[in-house]
């Protein structure tokens, strides 16, 4: 549906550059990365506002690379709305009927469906300014649904809303995406909320496409240690590779597995939540670690236990229970082992 | 005066109006009334003490000060240093307003009205006015594109451009006066084939008048039409373009309605400029005479008190654009 071939701009302070990406039709694809990474300049060449330098843009089966915005067929909503303060509600749904010559009764009959759509058929009258937030949100989505577009940005569209709103928005938004079957491109920061919009997620670093995924995926199996450090992970330590008479290993200290991928930049990632804590044996097996507890946080549901491993550049963590911590009598300074043969994952720089 | 100056912020106009609004107007209305109060009330105090009035002064200055306390809302300053501020600018407000009250109030109104009545008069006024309104509206058909692109564009040398802008500002009239002589006067770069190819001659004629209001009015609406477009995020216009409107569309559709009171006062205040400017015109143009012409003219042959019947009608002009301007300028405000 949507498809981005090598698409490069460079402006003075930001740049997207070679980003090759494919949506297919009715996907939900949400985009997130670190602030000033070009998610935003990224929509905003898909919108048209913005011509890429080199690479071409597809929506459906035309290529749109040189066509201005109002040619595309696509909709756009901001975090900050950007309704027209100059019009009311009612007007600023029917902004975009006007530019499609339809009769009156037409471009009635289209705003009050939207309307009826997102609930906001009480609101047609006020202007923008009376509206909270999420009223306006819901406002924005509306006049960019209204013209039918095929596609959707959605330049962080929930961010500025409370939690309670921008959940309930959320779910609209997932039902909106199913009942009309729109493609829809979802720009964020929030990884909670690229989780819950359970579609792909590509990851935008420097204005290039880092990884692309699902939120499990790229919790879980990262690709590259951005990804890793992007989405929190917390045991994270450079790698050599060696090749054996068994296959090719990865080795970070005490720490080896097999694996597939080769040259330099290797991480090793260790899950805390895989990882198996024993009391200290005397002999040591492959990946059993032995360490010393030298620090121990609650977070709450889990308590975040710190060990020092000799051979690890820096400390591993692992999560366990409360109940784990009691009748273990965890406490700084117990030696336990770090079973961690199952919680190892391996990527790239 | 200036209906969009003075707020940080530029691009606000999409981003929760209401709050910072209401804000805004509430400490305002609380603070102003204190303040003025002190600032309009404590110079009478001064002058009635000058001029051996203590009972007066004292009463008033109790009342004012009774009343600053009472209303006193934004609590932003310490009321001593508000005093002593308050009084130093009050003194300011008094120094414009007593010679405008004193005009309008010494003089008849039968004489204003009988001078009101004069054909040369009103054929000045006419003058005046319909020159000052044609070189607004010039100035709007070639400020607009132009504040438009400083506010839009970032390019090499836009600080000198705008610089550019500001200088009839600062280049004294009669000086503007001649160096416009020279280049559309008689003899003139532009003066010369205009007279001998489409005989029209701007020395000394109407579209003189209107050309040096214009070259001393421009700056204004230059700038007011900069300001506004700024204060309209550009993805306003992208997301109306994502809405299938073209780019004039866009424009005409989202820009221009979002920044009309930045164009209307901008407008209103070149009208002033050009209604008011006295020395290029009488350099270019003596004939026709404008209202300002006629004024200095009845000055020096007639004397002092047989113009002041002329001022204070053309006081009363002044002050009827000046107000419609405040009222453009705070019109329905809260709307945006």
């Amino acid at each position: 549906m949507i498809k981005l071939e090598g698409v490069s701009r460079v402006w003075p302070e930001f740049a997207i550059r070679d980003v090759s990406l494919q949506v297919s039709e009715g996907q939900y694809l949400v985009i997130v990365g670190p602030t000033g990474a070009g998610k935003t300049l990224l929509l905003e060449l898909l919108l048209g506002v913005h011509h890429p330098d080199a690479g071409r843009i597809f929506v459906g089966e035309r290529e749109v690379t040189g066509l201005p915005p109002e040619k595309r067929g696509i909709g756009m909503v901001y975090q900050d709305y950007l309704l027209f303060p100059h019009l009311d509600v009612a007007r600023n749904l029917a902004f975009g009927l006007r530019y499609q010559h339809r009769d009156r009764e037409n471009v009635q009959r289209r705003v009050n469906e939207t309307a009826g759509l997102l609930g906001i058929q009480h609101l047609l009258h006020r202007y923008p300014y009376t509206l909270s937030g999420g009223e306006k949100q819901r406002v924005a989505i509306g006049r960019a649904l209204v013209t039918e577009p095929r596609v959707l940005l959605l330049d962080e569209p929930l961010s500025a809303l409370d939690r309670g709103t921008a959940a309930r928005l959320r779910g609209e938004l997932k039902s909106l995406h199913a009942a009309k079957k729109l493609t829809i491109l979802h720009v964020t920061h929030d990884l909670s909320e690229a989780r819950q919009m359970e579609g792909p997620v590509a990851l935008i670093k420097e204005g290039r496409l880092d990884a692309l995924g699902t939120a499990d995926d790229l919790l879980r199996r990262p690709p590259t240690v951005f990804a890793a450090t992007f989405f929190g992970a917390v045991n994270l330590y450079k790698a050599e590779v060696a090749e054996t008479a068994r296959g090719r290993r990865v080795v970070a200290g005490p720490v080896a597995t097999e694996s597939v991928l080769a040259g330099d930049g290797i991480h090793l990632m260790i899950h805390p939540d895989e990882v198996v804590l024993i009391p200290a044996e005397p002999a040591e097996s492959p990946n059993h670690l032995p360490g010393e507890v030298t620090a121990l946080t609650d977070e709450g549901n889990y308590v975040a236990v710190q060990l020092r491993v000799t051979g690890l550049a820096a400390p591993l963590t692992a999560y366990v229970s409360r109940h784990f911590v009691r009748t273990e009598r965890l406490e700084l300074g117990s030696m336990v082992t770090a079973d961690v043969s199952r919680a190892i994952h391996v990527l790239k720089e | 005066m200036n209906a969009s100056g003075g707020q940080p912020g530029v691009r606000e106009i999409g981003q929760a109006p209401l709050q910072s609004g209401e804000r805004l107007g509430a400490t305002k209305r609380g603070g102003v009334s204190a303040v003025s109060w002190l600032l309009i009330f404590i110079p009478f105090v001064v002058v009635f003490l000058l001029i051996g009035r203590y009972l007066i002064a004292g009463v008033v200055l109790a009342v004012t000060i009774l009343w600053a306390v009472k209303d006193r809302k934004s609590k932003r300053l310490p009321l001593a240093p508000l005093a002593i501020f308050s009084v130093c600018g009050g003194l300011l407000i008094f120094f414009i307003i007593l010679p405008i009250l004193n005009l309008l109030f010494t003089t008849e109104p039968s004489r204003v009205v009988s001078t009101a009545l004069d054909p040369a008069v009103q054929s000045a006024l006419a003058i005046t006015l319909s020159a000052a309104l044609i070189a607004t509206c010039v100035s709007l058909l070639f400020g607009i594109p132009l504040g438009y692109v400083l506010a839009r564009e970032q390019f090499a040398g836009k600080s000198v451009v705008e610089g550019i802008v500001d200088m009839p500002v600062v280049i004294p009239h009669t000086i503007a006066g001649i160096a416009l002589l020279y280049i559309f006067g008689r003899g003139g770069i532009l003066g010369a084939p205009l007279k001998t190819h489409f005989n029209i001659l701007l020395s000394d004629s109407y579209w003189g008048i209107v050309l040096a209001m214009l070259f001393v009015g421009l700056p204004f609406v230059v700038n007011q039409c900069r300001d506004g477009f700024l204060k309209v995020d550009p993805r306003m216009e992208y997301v109306a373009r994502s809405l299938g409107a073209s780019w004039l569309q866009a424009f005409f559709h989202v820009t221009i309605p979002l920044t009309r009171r930045a164009l209307l006062s901008g407008a209103i205040m070149t009208w002033a400029r050009a209604i008011s400017e006295f020395g290029s015109v009488a350099i270019i143009a003596y004939y026709p005479k404008t209202i300002n012409t006629l004024l200095f003219e009845w000055y020096n042959f007639f004397g002092y008190t047989y113009t002041k019947p002329l001022s204070t009608l053309l006081l009363l002009v002044a002050l009827a654009i000046f107000i419609s301007l405040r009222t453009v300028a705070t019109f329905k405000r809260a709307e945006y």
